[in-house]
């Protein structure tokens, strides 16, 4: 268990053995962005927003699941990776509704603060949209799979946190989606109120089902000069 | 379905989730599709949760999670198949059958696939019943080969 010298974006860094690429750099104050990493959760390089272009490499490499080694040359905002950067968002933005004006998550979506801070505007390609039904029988939980952006935080949030595995993908290609049990509506059998899901869920695609009178509690979202 | 049978398949395997696929295939062969109860017997026997169940059972084609006919009629519609006029193929079967590409009859005679590669494009256009390919179809063979089926 010793110390690990690594070169990140020029600069000589250390970090111990068994770390990852993205804990080394934001310890040493490189942001990277992520999607579908949380440090609760183990990593699993679903979204590749958190790619890296690694000296020796052929290909780009996701950061949040690659441990360091002795020597590793890292360029985290090289233009090679920033390119990949954005083509995943706008892939991203252009199966997810485009109703950001109107939608829940307005300032809190993490799709959106990535897209912004990245520059992807609106997507170039015209592709099909999932319509999916909003799922609201469960006074616990209202699932909104159009939202769903695949980061799969529910479904490691539901297992290794909650310990309950009530969510997982299904289905394949671009019909694949998160289900619950045998693709049923999620509703209060099969799920109770622990809330971990919709804590972690980077859209609205998992939220709180809203009480009368609660809408306008919290901060305005536009401040008024 | 006979909750019995799902037992028996259940009871030849070791009960570890390793098993899973081929537990799957085998309900799959004995049944022709896979219910939801068999899925939910083999949840609580091999204390598998539902939703990693209907994960590999969703994702492979060759289980089914709706009702499927005795006959199972595959259409090649790979790129040799294609450019030899399969389109026409499958719309002739979907017009004598009466249903469209996925669906079952009524009667539960037949189910109508669409697959990309047979694997035998010198033959195409391919048409799989069952398990007997019928190569060079054209749209006029189609009754006559359905008909042996019935």
């Amino acid at each position: 268990m010793g110390d690990i010298t690594l070169t990140i974006n020029d600069a000589p860094v250390t970090g111990q053995d068994g770390m990852t690429i993205l804990e080394v750099a934001r310890e040493n104050g490189v942001d990277i962005p992520t999607m579908c990493y949380l440090k609760e959760l183990s990593p699993i390089g679903a979204c590749r927003l958190c790619v890296v272009e690694v000296e020796g490499s052929r290909n780009l490499v996701g950061s949040c699941h690659t441990p360091i080694t002795e020597g590793m040359v890292i360029q985290t905002h090289s233009p090679r990776v920033v390119t990949a950067r954005r083509m995943v968002v706008e892939l991203m933005m252009a199966n997810h509704p485009d109703n950001c004006l109107v939608c829940d998550a307005a300032n809190q979506c993490e799709l959106r603060q990535v897209a912004a801070d990245l520059d992807v505007g609106l997507p170039s390609f015209k592709l099909k949209k999932h319509y999916y039904p909003i799922e609201d029988i469960s006074p616990y939980l209202v699932r909104d799979l159009g939202k769903c952006i695949l980061c799969q935080r529910c479904i490691r949030a539901c297992d290794e946190i909650a310990k309950q595995k009530v969510f997982n993908l299904a289905y394949r290609g671009f019909d694949c989606k998160v289900i619950v049990d045998l693709d049923q509506p999620v509703d209060k059998e099969v799920c109770r109120d622990c809330d971990v899901c919709v804590s972690v869920c980077p859209t609205v695609a998992l939220r709180k089902p809203k009480k009368q009178g609660e809408e306008k509690k919290g901060p305005p979202l536009i401040l008024s000069q | 379905m006979e909750p019995v049978k799902v037992d028996e398949i259940i009871d030849k395997y070791p009960a570890q989730s390793s098993v899973l696929i081929q537990l799957l295939l085998d309900i799959q062969g004995e049944f022709s599709w896979i219910p939801r109860e068999a899925i939910q017997c083999v949840s609580e026997r091999l204390n598998i949760p539902l939703s990693q169940i209907y994960r590999v059972a969703s994702f492979y084609k060759a289980m089914s999670l709706t009702p499927r006919g005795r006959h199972v009629v595959n259409v090649c519609l790979g790129t040799a198949c294609h450019v030899r006029g399969a389109t026409r193929i499958i719309d002739k079967v979907e017009d004598s059958l009466g249903i469209k590409t996925g669906e079952t009859t009524e009667d539960m005679q037949f189910t109508l696939q669409r697959v990309n590669c047979l694997g035998c494009c010198a033959l195409g256009p391919v048409m799989l019943v069952d398990k007997d390919y019928h190569g060079k179809m054209t749209p006029a063979k189609v009754a006559a080969v359905l008909k042996d089926y019935d």
